[in-house]
């Protein structure tokens, strides 16, 4: 157990008021919480402790939830190397987890614990506090076995932040649960996201959109022609907004400082070269790179990136969801270089391109794959009806 | 072969906010060191960008006061460099969107002919923090001071529309006054709120060509611009003329040796749109409400001193150049002080006394009402110009008001005409050497009387009657 957390609160939990109170919370390492340890996974940043509590902690804490500790991630939350994202839910220490979504950690963390794990709109929930890395793409996923806990703890930390300017000006949707009527209900499924499937992963996924069908809902195969180009988007711009998120760490006014140096640019390159790991580096090598030598594809990638999103917001106005695999391919559980970290994420970048939310459910059965849906920007709300809809019908099924 | 140069100008100022640019802390970079700072301004993990309102309006304000176009929408983007003044690998700078573009500032030039200095575009950036470089022993040792990182700047970059030393720094004077109106900034190069780069290069006169410039920093008055700029066209002018080539590059303006020196290139890096700080959209609306907060700009009021007050356009261009001269010349005018009275009392009397005990107009004990009280005594006979400027000095030293000064320090004018006739006697009686002089037709002879009379009084004689009773009394005896 003690291999999952790298923290452990010392407090016991009180026996508090308010919506969450009871409710057990695990967080990572790259959420503040105001004297806690957050190395955000790397040497970049170790020893350093949280000043200020994140938003989302400091909204959590008030609505009587207990935060339990914190899980070991992989280097600043980018891609799941060495992270325990999800265990603590699924061996039941903890009720809920927070695990930062940039490429879609969170969704695929939930998919291998076997709990539903909820990445919600962009600009839905404050980035104050979070330490990350793509701030354009990247949100605060919920993981939990239960839809209940992730409604109350979105109804409790979504909205506007005075200490974030970044989050757009919109009004908070209704969390409350709302009614689903199947036979009303469309949900498209995009054939290109099956497209690197396995014959056995696309038998499985047949069966989970199987369960669709069978409770009623309109389901058909929509088309995405240029899904493709949602990893591609993400690769660009997301390793740009990485390379220009990782400056701070100069070990100027924090971090490690490598020793010999003979003048400052020694200094950043063997202090830098010393605090982070061969995948961060390779990401951030390849952002540097679209930085610097290829800025025209970098304006291209932000181009096309509108398009995807304009696309998406079409797409989502033909049919109320979208169901898709959560991941595909011949992928390796545990990658090492970013070419199978970005394949590993094949199926959820696409959320986290354009902002909108994702839910990821657990198997049915066993014969099943985890089922990923996802629906146009701010419709979490209904999102995590349908979630709760499937999942009651599942349990009257039994 | 004649060359003529182009000259550009990238003028950087620091506006005088309470906070930093996006955070809460304050904008007082001379403090003692890091101690304005936060978890925002240092960057530490986890921090977002606050965009400050107050930096939104002052930039705005000092948009319109220099007749540039509010955009509609602005946007930050990161300028990519590392270098231990820069807290996060990048500075937020306005690069693809700025906040204002056009405008410029109409300068009289060597001949007196307007010319018009046009503005490319300004736009809003951050501030980086000050290296202080010391010797720890024999280890040389780098400091860094936080306090100014984040400080709100707006940067002005110029059309090449300057030829000479004298457009740049005509331009740059007027900048200063219309900034200083606005009340964005002090724009004092001395100490550093307002910093100028210019991009100069040559050409042969009468052509068109835009040839490759060099960059001259480190400047830090006007004066100093000038300078460099006269050294750097003449020194280009003789590498062209010399068959050199002139390549791009930054030199450093020596200001004891005044020359330009080559600086070693600085890395320039890619400018990437800034994920974390909104877009900026104004609408038309509060546009207008910025512009309504706008005060009369310098060349409108010299306008209208002309018309409503009779000055010259020198004096009211004097008087316009600082608003609160301005505004101190109006406060006398507004209490019945004729306007050349008020204009040429202040420019030679007033501001003189209180440049020299370095004090502010406005902060200064000679208030416009006490002022105006004396030179309404003036005008009034009671006392002469002599007294006036005793009395003046005495109104820096005591709460008194000039009347009471006057009463109390026998300043007033004696001008009864008894008391002036005996010491006329007696001066015509001493001085026959002098009458002897008039008599024989040397009229500056009445001159020196008038003086011995003056002096006979304490000063207090009224000049005007002793002209009139020495003249009748001359002329009367001959």
């Amino acid at each position: 157990m003690d291999s999952i957390f790298f923290y452990r609160n010392p407090d016991s939990a009180a026996s508090g008021d308010g919506a969450l109170a009871g409710l057990n919370i695990a967080i990572q390492p790259n959420i503040s919480k105001a004297g806690w340890p957050v190395d955000a996974g790397s040497r970049a940043l170790a020893n350093f402790t949280a000043l200020e509590d994140a938003t989302v902690v400091d909204r959590l804490s008030r609505s009587g939830a207990f935060l339990c500790g914190s899980t070991k991630t992989s280097e600043f939350g980018f891609g799941l190397a060495e992270s325990r994202a999800g265990e603590a839910v699924k061996q039941k220490i903890a009720d809920t987890e927070l695990v930062l979504d940039m490429t879609g950690e969170a969704r695929l963390a939930a998919a291998a614990a076997g709990v539903c794990g909820f990445k919600p709109s962009y600009g839905l929930v404050s980035h104050f506090g979070l330490i990350g890395l793509i701030p354009s793409m990247e949100t605060c996923g919920v993981l939990s076995s239960s839809i209940q806990n992730i409604r109350g703890i979105l109804k409790a930390v979504a909205g506007p932040d005075e200490k974030d300017f970044s989050l757009p000006d919109e009004s908070v949707p209704d969390f409350t649960a709302q009614l689903i009527n199947p036979t009303k209900t469309a949900i498209g499924v995009p054939a290109e996201a099956q497209s690197d499937l396995t014959d056995e992963q696309r038998e499985r996924f047949r069966l989970s959109i199987e369960e669709l069908s069978q409770a009623g809902f309109a389901v058909r195969e929509v088309s995405f022609p240029e899904w493709p180009l949602f990893l591609a988007v993400h690769k660009i711009v997301g390793s740009v907004e990485a390379s220009s998120a990782a400056g701070r760490y100069d070990s100027v006014r924090y971090g490690e400082r490598a020793p010999g140096a003979k003048n400052w640019n020694e200094m950043y390159l063997a202090s830098r070269g010393a605090s982070f790991g061969t995948l961060l580096k390779s990401f951030l090598f390849q952002g540097a790179f679209f930085q610097f030598q290829r800025y025209t594809a970098y304006e291209d990638a932000c181009r096309i990136r509108a398009r995807l999103v304009a696309d998406m917001k079409n797409l989502t106005g033909e049919v109320d969801f979208l169901a898709l695999p959560v991941s595909g391919g011949a992928s390796d559980p545990n990658p090492a270089t970013l070419d199978e970290t970005y394949r590993q994420f094949a199926c959820t970048a696409f959320a986290n391109v354009t902002g909108q939310p994702a839910l990821v459910l657990p198997p049915a059965s066993k014969g099943q794959a985890p089922l990923q849906l996802a629906g146009p920007r701010l419709s979490d709300a209904g999102l995590l009806s349908l979630g709760e809809h499937l999942l009651k019908l599942r349990e009257g099924g039994k | 072969m004649e060359f003529e140069a182009v000259i550009g100008l990238e003028i950087h100022v620091e506006l005088n906010c309470a906070t930093k640019m996006f955070c809460d802390c304050p904008n007082n970079p001379g403090d003692d060191p890091n101690t304005n700072i936060c978890p925002t301004c240092l960057w530490l993990p986890g921090a977002i960008p606050r965009f400050s309102a107050e930096a939104l309006e002052k930039a705005s304000l000092l948009c319109l006061g220099l007749g540039a176009e509010l955009q509609p929408k602005s946007a930050f983007d990161q300028k990519v460099y590392y270098y231990p003044d820069l807290p996060k690998g990048y500075q937020l700078s306005q690069a693809h969107l700025p906040l204002a573009r056009g405008g410029g500032i109409d300068i009289s030039d060597e001949d007196g002919k307007t010319k018009r200095l046009r503005i490319h575009h300004i736009h809003m950036e951050e501030d980086v923090a000050k290296l202080v470089h010391e010797m720890e022993g024999r280890l040389p040792i780098s400091l860094v001071d936080f306090n100014r990182a984040g400080s709100p700047l707006v940067e002005i970059v110029t059309e090449p529309d300057f030829r000479t030393p004298h457009h740049a720094m005509e331009f740059l004077k007027a900048l200063r006054t219309q900034v200083r109106y606005v009340g964005s900034s002090e724009c004092s190069m001395e100490n550093g709120t307002m910093r100028v780069d210019a991009n100069i290069s040559v050409r042969p006169k009468g052509t068109r060509q835009m040839n490759t410039k060099v960059e001259v920093k480190n400047m830090n008055s006007i004066r100093h611009v000038g300078d460099a700029i006269a050294y750097e066209i003449s020194r280009q002018s003789q590498a062209v003329q010399a068959g050199e080539a002139v390549v791009l590059h930054t030199r450093l303006w020596d200001p004891e040796k005044k020359v330009t020196l080559p600086m070693r290139g600085k890395f320039e890096g890619p400018c990437v749109p800034d994920p974390m700080v909104p877009v900026i959209e104004l609408t038309p609306e509060w546009i207008e409400k910025m512009r309504v907060r706008l005060p009369e700009m310098p060349a409108a009021r010299a306008g209208r001193f002309v018309k409503q007050h009779g000055l010259t356009g020198e004096e009211a261009a004097f008087l316009s150049e600082d608003p609160e001269v301005a505004v101190y010349f109006e406060a006398l005018v507004v209490r019945g002080i004729a306007p050349r009275t008020a204009m040429h009392w202040l420019a030679t009397q007033l501001l003189p006394a209180v440049k020299e005990r370095k004090m502010e107009l406005a902060s200064q004990p000679v208030t416009p009402e006490r002022f105006a009280a004396l030179l309404k005594m003036l005008a009034g006979d009671e006392i002469n110009a002599n007294a006036a400027r005793e009395v003046l000095t005495h109104l820096f030293e005591s709460g008194e008001s000039p009347e009471e000064i006057v009463k109390a320090r026998g300043f007033k004018q004696v001008s009864d005409a008894g008391a002036l006739e005996a010491m006329i006697d007696q001066a015509l009686a001493t001085q026959a050497a002098a009458v002897a002089d008039f008599r024989a037709g040397q009229g500056k002879a009445l001159g020196f009387l008038i003086g011995q009379v003056m002096q006979a009084s304490g000063g207090k004689a009224n000049p005007k009657i002793i002209r009139e009773l020495l003249a009748k009394k001359l002329n009367a005896v001959s």
